[in-house]
């Protein structure tokens, strides 16, 4: 139905968005592909000559590389587990009948809201020092020895802080596809005699696979570049035991101020990021269709 | 109606873009979230007092942060700030690029000779002063009298590390939380890697040969990082490797640490009632040696400096040496006590009758006085610097190695792996710095 | 037809759910509890939960130490004017992709989204060149900039789940009738769009609030926002548990507050068109 004059209407009305993101994607990418084949450091200004692959063949061989990009992967697969199997359990637990609904509600959305500094600076001292954090107060209290999470489990101590900022959000979005479900589907599906699990299996988790789907989608964007909770809580440690990609190019190009090196690492991340969206795409085209 | 005007203000200074505010000269001070930089600020109205013509702007970060963002700044002109506080380690390095302002016309009474001898010279190239010290330490032994009489121990007032070593198992209590020492294990060059450079002079070991080739694969370095994971896991408290200068100062005023060998700024917060549980009982000796000739003691001063391309450049030198003077300590001690006034910058403050009073002055005085950068460790070396290499590549080094021996710490990998690691990093990092030069 | 629950079972849930929920919430109210001790308190063992004695000195002391209401300003006028201006740019983007649909409309959708997975850090120093030549470093104007483009795909991608939601057909009516598309979009699709214009709007401005890497990094003391309040409180020397929670509650009390009350309102918008 579109005529050729609505055509052009709504490219005008995009473009705007379209060249804006173009330029703030291009301009910093032109930039560091730029930095990236130069020996640039800051610290050491000269005519920064040009120097090949070098920057990269140090990103590649650096002893934290390897471990850098699991601890990516980690993160991001980690939080997502957490997120999605403990947002559909809250959510179907928030979908029954309860006195208080709206401000059990208002509790469990409240981690959303509080910015990501200061709750890894909270959950750092005052949850998970091994002294006077409030975990070594109950392990003490209750006889056993305080546990020392940040140095023993880093990685998993950083998965478990950001799981709980986005629990609330996965919880939400899944609560409502839960509010959606045809209840009558449900009941028909109690009168033939399926359990419980079985109803659950068939019939809500179809149901909700296009939340899921859009859980997963806006997670893994933010989290793919999770930095500020690493910095405060660990600083990647101890040795490189929580550093993912973001913090090492972080270290490099701003802890070292070797803006080369940064450069070549940033453009790697810049592919991998790349990649992640493809394969995100494929699985949206299948569950999303938009 | 206050808000709708912050509102209709804030509105309009935002449609005012970057254009600078050149009416009233306003300056910009980075600086540390450390108490006495805390104090300076809380005293801004007394600089007002002086120079009720120069507006001062705050910005107080973490240290980690800060360094990162001002030399950011100072590195691409960014010209956000007007003065910085900056270490010993940075102020020659900077220097050298043109990136300060030489500090060569402070006024007549600022007393420029009344500088300590060995921080004035770590602030100078070329003999002229690049940053005026605010405050200047060393490192030494803090420790518990009451502990140490009740176990039967006198702490000497030069102490080895074997003394240190022995006196710290004893104490330790760990069902009565008390643990027998308390050392940095923060990764960080400012953090774990200044006192373990520190330590490992005292044990002949050094970073670079004469040729800059790395060290850590020598004998000495493996004792030094031995001794100190060994130590700190028997009597160390627990999570000691995320424990850097702040961390450590909690666990002493809470009388947790029955030794702790850190800054001698600290000797000030720990002896304070207000904020130490144990301000009454503590003592203070020299730094421990090994009998080679070097104590593991430290030199580093946080100073003011002007980047250079600063629009205020006048009113920033005002700052400078009005937050350096001996007013200024005056003031503070007027204000404050004695005990409180920003110590190891000035000869005057340790002749002072009132200022000797202080229980920890001679000890930090003695402690900064043995302090030689020029001459860190037993064997020869071609850096200066104690607890720091003043090269550009150091803080990426030394990052990176700090991460390791904090790994070490944490019993994720052994003293011998870190120090493989620390070897093979540094070389790298030198080979592509283009060592030696 | 709901069904059929006992009373037992209804308590049974309620009780589970307020453990879960306050479970949940525990860090944050330890939070706004600690910031009332003072610093011995803060750290006792074992921990003292309500009765110790109420101070608000901590409060005195943070606003002694920062202007928190300077900061307060920055973070709103950031956080609103990035949002609204990207709202401006992101309703014609939306709308057209949303009812004008081409060929690449998904394609040009997942890459804007791909813009967002770009690490910050990497494009630090030269995005701080840039500001550094034109002037915008410390400024709100720069930010603005800045926020508004790193989360317009966001805002872009909720409002055309929205759109897409409105009827088709009230708009090929209007067609028939004459309306111009400026009228279309004024008149029908505005008061339709309202409500999920309103939810994009507090999703983004709880982002922009939030947001730490680059409102630290661009700015000193003018333009500076919460998030950089907050970063003079962390590791300070000596004891800081309760200074560090009065900080935080005063950071983040605002946007829990209207997080809070507009809370139906953002869940809708939460769903991303996941749910129809």
């Amino acid at each position: 139905m579109a005529t050729q004059h609505s055509r052009a209407a709504a490219r005008l009305m995009i473009s705007p968005a379209v060249i804006l993101l173009l330029a703030w994607m291009l301009i910093p990418l032109g930039l560091t592909i730029y930095f990236s084949v130069l020996r640039y450091n800051l610290l050491m200004p000269g005519d920064n000559p040009f120097v090949g692959l070098e920057n990269y063949e140090f990103f590649f061989t650096d002893p934290a590389f390897t471990g850098a990009v699991w601890n990516t992967v980690m993160l991001v697969v980690g939080v997502l587990i957490i997120t999605v199997v403990g947002g559909t359990m809250l959510a179907l637990l928030l979908n029954q009948p309860m006195f208080g609904q709206g401000i059990v509600r208002i509790l469990v959305i409240a981690p959303f809201f509080v910015m990501p500094t200061v709750s890894a600076l909270v959950w750092k001292n005052m949850f998970m020092n091994p002294v006077n954090g409030l975990f070594a107060h109950l392990a003490k209290g209750l006889g056993f020895e305080a546990f020392d999470f940040l140095s023993t489990v880093p990685l998993l101590s950083i998965i478990l802080i950001v799981s709980w900022q986005w629990l609330p959000f996965a919880t939400l979005i899944l609560l409502t596809a839960f509010q959606s479900l045809d209840s009558e589907q449900l009941e028909a599906a109690e009168m033939d005699g399926a359990t419980g699990v079985a109803r659950f299996w068939y019939i809500m988790l179809p149901h909700l696979a296009r939340a899921i789907t859009v859980v997963i989608l806006i997670q893994t964007i933010f989290l793919l570049s999770i930095f500020a909770e690493i910095l405060v809580t660990t600083s990647g440690g101890p040795g490189t035991a929580s550093t993912n990609l973001t913090y090492l190019i972080y270290a490099q190009s701003l802890l070292q101020f070797d803006v080369g090196l940064g450069s070549a690492g940033g453009v790697f991340a810049i592919i991998l990021a790349n990649i992640v969206a493809i394969f995100l795409m494929r699985m949206i085209g299948k569950n999303l269709d938009l | 109606m206050r808000f709708i005007k912050s509102l209709a203000g804030a509105a309009a200074s935002a449609t005012l873009l970057a254009a600078p505010m050149t009416l009233a000269e306003t300056i910009t001070i980075a600086t540390v979230n450390n108490g006495d930089m805390i104090r300076m600020q809380g005293l801004t109205a007394e600089f007002n007092a002086l120079h009720p013509d120069i507006e001062v702007n705050w910005v107080t970060l973490e240290e980690n942060v800060l360094r990162q963002r001002v030399t950011t700044d100072v590195a691409t002109q960014g010209g956000q700030y007007d003065v910085m506080t900056i270490g010993t380690y940075e102020v020659p390095i900077w220097a050298a690029q043109g990136w300060l302002v030489a500090l060569d016309d402070l006024p007549a009474d600022y007393d420029i000779d009344d500088l300590l001898p060995s921080i004035r010279d770590g602030l100078t190239v070329d003999g002229k002063l690049y940053a005026a010290p605010f405050y200047g330490e060393s490192s030494m032994v803090m420790y518990r009298t009451d502990l140490f009489e009740a176990a039967g121990l006198e702490m000497p007032a030069a102490p080895s590390w074997d003394f240190i070593n022995e006196a710290a198992r004893k104490l330790t209590d760990k069902d009565g939380e008390i643990y027998g020492i308390c050392l940095r294990g923060k990764a960080g060059w400012g953090e774990n890697i200044a006192f373990l450079t520190a330590t490992a002079n005292s044990y002949g070991a050094r970073w670079f040969d004469e040729e800059w080739k790395p060290q850590f694969d020598s004998d000495a370095w493996k004792q030094t990082l031995t001794m100190y994971i060994d130590l700190m896991q028997e009597a160390g408290p627990p999570g000691s490797a995320s424990n850097g200068f702040n961390e450590n100062l909690a666990l002493f005023q809470t009388g947790k640490c029955a030794m702790w060998i850190d800054a001698t700024v600290a000797a000030s917060f720990v002896t304070n009632p207000k904020d130490s549980q144990v301000a009454d009982k503590v003592g203070f000796a020299l730094a421990p040696d090994n009998g080679l000739g070097k104590r593991g003691n430290w030199l580093w001063a946080w100073s003011l400096g002007i980047p250079a391309g600063t629009d205020s450049e006048e009113a920033a030198k005002k700052f400078v040496a009005w937050a350096t003077s001996k007013a200024y300590l005056e003031l503070v001690a007027d204000k404050e006590g004695w005990a409180n006034v920003p110590p190891g910058t000035r000869a005057s403050l340790y002749a002072n009758p009132e200022y000797q009073k202080v229980p920890f002055a001679q000890m930090t005085l003695d402690s900064i006085s043995s302090a030689d950068p020029k001459n860190p460790t037993v064997d020869p070396v071609p850096y200066v610097g104690v607890q720091f290499v003043a090269i550009p590549e150091f803080q990426g080094i030394a990052t990176a190695i700090g991460q390791q021996f904090s790994a070490a710490l944490a019993g994720q990998i052994t003293a011998e792996q870190a120090l493989q690691n620390a070897q093979v990093l540094a070389e790298r990092e030198m080979r592509r710095a283009g060592y030696p030069k | 037809m709901a069904r059929a629950i006992t009373p037992r079972q209804k308590w049974t849930f309620t009780l589970v759910a307020w453990g879960i929920g306050l479970l949940i919430f525990f860090p944050i109210l330890w939070t706004i509890l600690t910031s009332f001790k003072t610093e011995a308190q803060a750290i006792a063992d074992p921990p003292v939960f309500f009765a110790f004695d109420w101070t608000t000195e901590n409060y005195t002391t943070v606003q002694e130490r920062s202007n928190y209401f300077h900061h307060f300003m920055n973070s709103v006028i950031i956080a609103l004017g990035s949002t609204l201006i990207g709202l401006a740019i992101a309703i014609p983007a939306a709308w057209s992709m949303a009812f004008q649909p081409a060929r690449r409309t998904k394609d040009i959708l997942m890459w804007m989204l791909s813009t967002k997975m770009l690490p910050p850090v990497g494009v630090l120093v030269p995005i701080y060149l840039i500001f550094r030549d034109v002037g915008l470093l410390d400024t709100r104007i720069g930010l603005v900039i800045v926020m508004t483009l790193i989360n317009l795909p966001i805002i872009i991608w909720m409002l055309f789940t929205y759109f897409r939601e409105i009827p088709v057909d009230i708009l090929e009516a209007a067609r028939m009738d004459g309306a111009t598309l400026r009228e279309e979009i004024i008149y029908i699709l505005t008061p339709m769009a309202v409500p999920g214009i309103a939810s994009t709007l507090l999703l983004n401005v709880i982002l922009a609030w939030n947001e730490a890497f680059w409102t630290i990094n661009l700015t000193a003391d003018d333009a500076a926002p919460l998030t950089a309040f907050i970063a003079s409180y962390s590791s300070p020397e000596g004891l800081f548990y309760a200074k560090l929670s009065a900080a935080s509650t005063m950071a983040i009390a605002p946007i829990l507050i209207i997080g809070w009350f507009s809370q139906k309102q953002l869940v809708r918008g939460l769903t991303f068109g996941a749910v129809k």
